[in-house]
């Protein structure tokens, strides 16, 4: 299995590698970590928690097992029957198979969404120790390949797709020329390196490269609410896969390119685009990377959408989304950011009939495209796999639309959709909200008062 | 020397090795870096960490205790007997001073507990999961538990058991820190973590947001 799917002769382990990786794991062992390394108990109640082990149950998908597989080498290390007798206490030595074991369990069939972590009884927190895993992967170059490529087109391009800057800024003159057409609105813009604008905002490349349309909603939401807003030329790519590879230093280096744009224009608030795990990086890890504080705000779009509702900068009319929807919690703002009441907030107000699936918020299923498991394709049939008990959640509900806020979840329940055969749509929440946005001036008054503005 | 006195010495010596054992642990730990998050908080982490070690724990607030309630439940009561066992050590000089009921009222617990200690391995040993999580330590952790708490039963009930119970005890003083017994000293750590992290990103333990409807 292993072999078919790694036939590079860099997935071989040597004694240096073995070596560097466990300087690696020494590391990164901190409190939190050795905390979660000890304490399991091998209980196995986590293993319904897991999507994987509910699509597939078998005991190499119960979260547990594969947390297990660290702890064999860490025990070999720091425990001292670890050390006298390990088979006793279920130490092993990092050679080839437990390498082998790692990247098949680490990379190959979990994707941090952290499920287990809140379910755990002892709380374990897995994610940490699947990421410290991959760290030692990466730092012996034995990240899938797919996974590698993403991070290392990052840093050469300042964004994961590679996209030049030309084709960033036609896009961003297109999406503004349609977002005009649309509300009949010459004075609609899309700012591009306006300086001390209270908000800076980001998307992800494939808005750029395959979904523009996406950037015209958000735009529109932007206009509607008057926000004092711009886009930064420098650095607008949201997403930061060295959190799915475990490389702090890329991680590091693409925060850091972010906060750069930020500082240099000066604006108040980073808003990340709907992408969790971009959200995630920028708002709750890269500070930790860095190792100081921003001096702006970081939110999501989705917290500054349901503000904006609140706050009456935006009037919706939810008429205009009268298919049944439901929502998909992207794991990296839900449970592992917090944003769990404002996504429903948004839909409330956006569309006419919102179900919720179930379980739902925190307790939400992982989709399986979470992790970096789209960029890894050796383990497409596995995710797809994985996404059965995520496509069982949404028949359920039997919605028409699943809206998420996160462009890997849109992928996955994408493919899920297909491989399934579910009939919905699956759509971005700002595409809802922009559908359902009451321009705030007529066309007309529009085109007297204010005088069109020139292209960016 | 008589048989309790030496019995009990070897019981004080196991529980002192095991004692040195575990605050070698927790120097070990303590000589880690601890990870500060540098982000703002969301959410206040005093309340995820009260939520943790309260009603986190509660059989109806997570997934997984709910769908393994019997298998929670049975920790919970195989707990409580290991505690009761102790609190039975520790007023093991004295135990024909104890009042008739809270003698049996600590013979049930501890009865209890035993049952369901044992009902543990056959746990481990039925469930096809469990039987590939169990390592052999963990099988011998759980016995040599689920015997201490035997012995505090049969020796409430029953004087004579009393050096058996002494001897157990120096066992699993010694076993303790090497084990996996030792889960109960970084128990308070990860959940300490646990509820701190949560409730920074305002995701456990945290009031109803503005948006709530």
């Amino acid at each position: 299995m292993f072999t078919d799917k790694f036939k590079d002769q860099r997935y071989h382990l040597t004694e240096e590698k073995a070596a560097l990786a466990l300087d690696v794991l020494r590391q990164r062992l901190n409190r939190q970590l050795e905390a979660s390394l000890e304490v399991c108990v091998r209980c196995g109640v986590c293993a319904e928690t897991c999507h994987y082990y509910v699509s597939n149950p078998k005991p190499e998908h119960v979260p547990a097992y594969r947390a297990e597989q660290l702890r064999k080498v860490y025990r070999k290390l720091f425990d001292p029957l670890g050390k006298a007798a390990p088979g006793w206490v279920g130490a092993a030595e990092l050679n080839q198979d437990m390498i082998e074991q790692l990247i098949m369990t680490a990379f190959g069939s979990c994707t941090m969404c952290g499920r287990c972590v809140i379910n755990c009884p002892m709380g374990v927190d897995t994610r940490q120790i699947v990421r410290t895993a991959r760290a030692m992967l990466t730092a012996i170059d034995m990240t899938p390949e797919g996974l590698k490529a993403t991070v290392n087109v990052h840093l050469e391009s300042g964004n994961n797709m590679g996209v030049s800057g030309e084709d960033f800024t036609e896009t961003i003159q297109w999406m503004e020329e349609e977002l005009q057409n649309e509300v009949c609105d010459p004075t609609a813009t899309i700012p591009l390196n306006k300086k001390h604008a209270d908000v800076i905002y980001t998307f992800n490349p494939r808005e750029v490269k395959y979904f523009p349309y996406l950037i015209q909603a958000a735009a529109k939401i932007f206009n509607a609410a008057g926000e004092n807003w711009t886009l930064s030329e420098e650095s607008w790519d949201a997403t930061n896969y060295g959190l799915f590879s475990g490389d702090d230093s890329a991680a590091r280096q693409i925060a850091r390119n972010l906060e750069q744009a930020v500082n240099h224009l000066g604006a108040k608030t980073l808003v990340m685009a709907e992408c969790g795990h971009g959200f995630r990086s920028q708002r709750w890890e890269a500070e930790n990377w860095l190792g100081h504080s921003y001096p702006f705000n970081v939110i999501s779009f989705v917290e500054l959408q349901a503000q904006y509702i609140k706050e009456g900068r935006i009037k919706l009319d939810p008429t205009r989304n009268t298919k049944r929807v439901t929502y998909h919690d992207p794991c990296n703002q839900v449970r592992n950011g917090g944003i769990i009441e404002e996504p429903r907030y948004v839909l409330r107000h956006s569309v006419m009939d919102f179900v919720e699936m179930e379980p739902h918020g925190a307790e939400n299923y992982c989709c399986g495209g979470g992790g970096g498991m789209l960029s890894m394709t050796e383990f497409a049939s596995e995710r797809k796999a994985a996404g059965k008990a995520k496509a069982d959640q949404i028949l359920a509900t039997g919605a028409e639309i699943v809206a998420t806020s996160c462009h890997n979840c849109l992928d996955q329940l994408d493919e899920v959709k297909r491989h399934y055969k579910l009939k919905v749509k699956i759509q971005n929440l700002s595409e809802l909200v922009a559908n359902a946005v009451i321009w705030p001036r007529s066309p007309a008054v529009a085109s007297e008062d204010q005088p069109a503005s020139e292209p960016v | 020397m008589d048989l309790i006195l030496i019995t009990r010495i070897i019981a004080i010596v196991g529980l002192a090795a095991g004692l040195v054992g575990i605050l070698l642990r927790l120097k070990e730990i303590m000589r880690r870096p601890f990870k500060k998050d540098l982000a703002r908080q969301r959410g206040k982490p005093w309340r995820g960490i009260l939520f943790a070690f309260t009603l986190g724990m509660a059989p109806w607030e997570k997934e997984s205790t709910r769908t393994h309630w019997i298998a929670y439940l049975r920790g919970i009561f195989f707990h409580v007997g290991i505690f009761t066992a102790f609190a039975v050590l520790l007023a093991s000089p004295w135990l024909e001073a104890l009042p008739g009921w809270l003698a049996w009222l600590a013979a049930a617990i501890t009865g209890l507990g035993a049952l369901f200690g044992y009902t543990g391995i056959v746990m481990r040993l039925s469930g096809p999961n469990e039987r590939r999580l169990s390592l052999p330590d963990d099988y011998a952790s759980v016995f040599l538990s689920s015997l201490f708490i035997s012995l505090a039963c049969v020796t409430l009930l029953w004087r004579p058991a009393l050096p058996a119970f002494y001897i157990v005890t120096g066992i699993l003083g010694v076993y303790l820190p090497v084990s996996k017994i030792r889960h109960c000293v970084y128990f308070f750590y990860s959940k300490f973590f646990f509820g701190m992290g949560y409730g920074r990103r305002g995701v456990l333990g945290q009031s109803r947001g503005k948006f709530t409807e």
